[in-house]
């Protein structure tokens, strides 16, 4: 399953698909902002996307709910610092699977994947 | 600025040490300062808006921002690139979207911009909010850094 990782930080880049590894997750690709994240979603057999919220040319919450309304149904998971109540309702009714606050351990993450995988398996 | 309002940006930067930097953040000193001066060289800068104006800065020596480069990234570099500069922008990034979510000011959410990372020469970092800059010197493991906010309630 190919995951997208979607930040404009490189480096949070480099550390989400270095704990994508220790989750089983080791083909991937990368967006640096929303526009890319849906160009790629949309070219692409993309099964997981892990997404940042602030970034320039376009926001992850709209890449989100732009991906939503062109059909897309792959999980999303949200990988930000917004951590207010209404932000978080705000991406879980615009469709987000998961969430995790930055800053965050490997732990937290792999366990949300492994979370969104499992739920992905009907389990 | 009201005083209180720094403790969320030290609890902030705490999270972010102890959870992704291995280490403690140790407060040294909290002090009223005057529109930021500093002979740092680095400077991490970002605004909020919304309910709330003001800025934050985080403000680095050398050796303290390759050191934090080498832990956040697992990668090491003896000298300022581009993703030690990314790497600066994303720590102040996360110190300051940890802190707005605890400010309580208001149902609406503060909103920050993108950060910018500065090779300081001197200079004066200015804000939109006119008020008093709080500045908060930490020291860790990987080096001393300082925290400076200047921030107050946006009227209407």
């Amino acid at each position: 399953m190919k995951t997208l990782v979607v930040d404009d930080s490189s480096t949070m880049r480099k550390i989400l698909i270095n704990m994508l590894g220790q989750a089983g997750l080791n083909d991937f690709e990368q967006a640096a902002d929303g526009l890319e994240a849906v160009a790629a979603v949309k070219s692409g057999d993309i099964g997981l996307v892990m997404m940042d919220w602030n970034m320039p040319n376009m926001t992850g919450i709209d890449a989100l709910k732009t991906m939503r309304a062109q059909g897309f149904t792959m999980p999303v998971i949200m990988v930000t610092t917004e951590a207010e109540k209404d932000r978080i309702l705000e991406a879980i009714k615009s469709g987000a699977s998961n969430y995790i606050i930055k800053p965050f351990t490997q732990d937290v993450v792999v366990t949300k994947i492994q979370e969104v995988i499992s739920k992905m398996a009907g389990g | 600025m009201n005083v209180q309002f720094i403790n969320p940006f030290i609890e902030s930067v705490n999270d972010l040490f102890s959870t992704m930097l291995g280490c403690e953040a140790i407060r040294e000193q909290v002090r009223l300062t005057e529109p930021v001066v500093t002979k740092e060289p680095l400077v991490a800068v970002i605004n909020m808006s919304g309910p709330v104006k003001g800025t934050v800065a985080l403000i680095f020596p050398l050796e303290t921002a390759l050191a934090i480069f080498g832990r956040f990234s697992g990668e090491k570099s003896d000298r300022l690139t581009a993703d030690v500069v990314d790497t600066l922008a994303e720590i102040a990034n996360i110190v300051a979207g940890g802190a707005k979510s605890k400010l309580n000011v208001s149902d609406t959410p503060v909103n920050l911009t993108m950060p910018n990372v500065l090779e300081n020469r001197g200079n004066t970092i200015l804000s939109p909010a006119s008020g008093t800059w709080i500045e908060v010197i930490f020291s860790s493991a990987l080096g001393g850094f300082n925290l400076r906010v200047t921030m107050g309630k946006t009227k209407g």
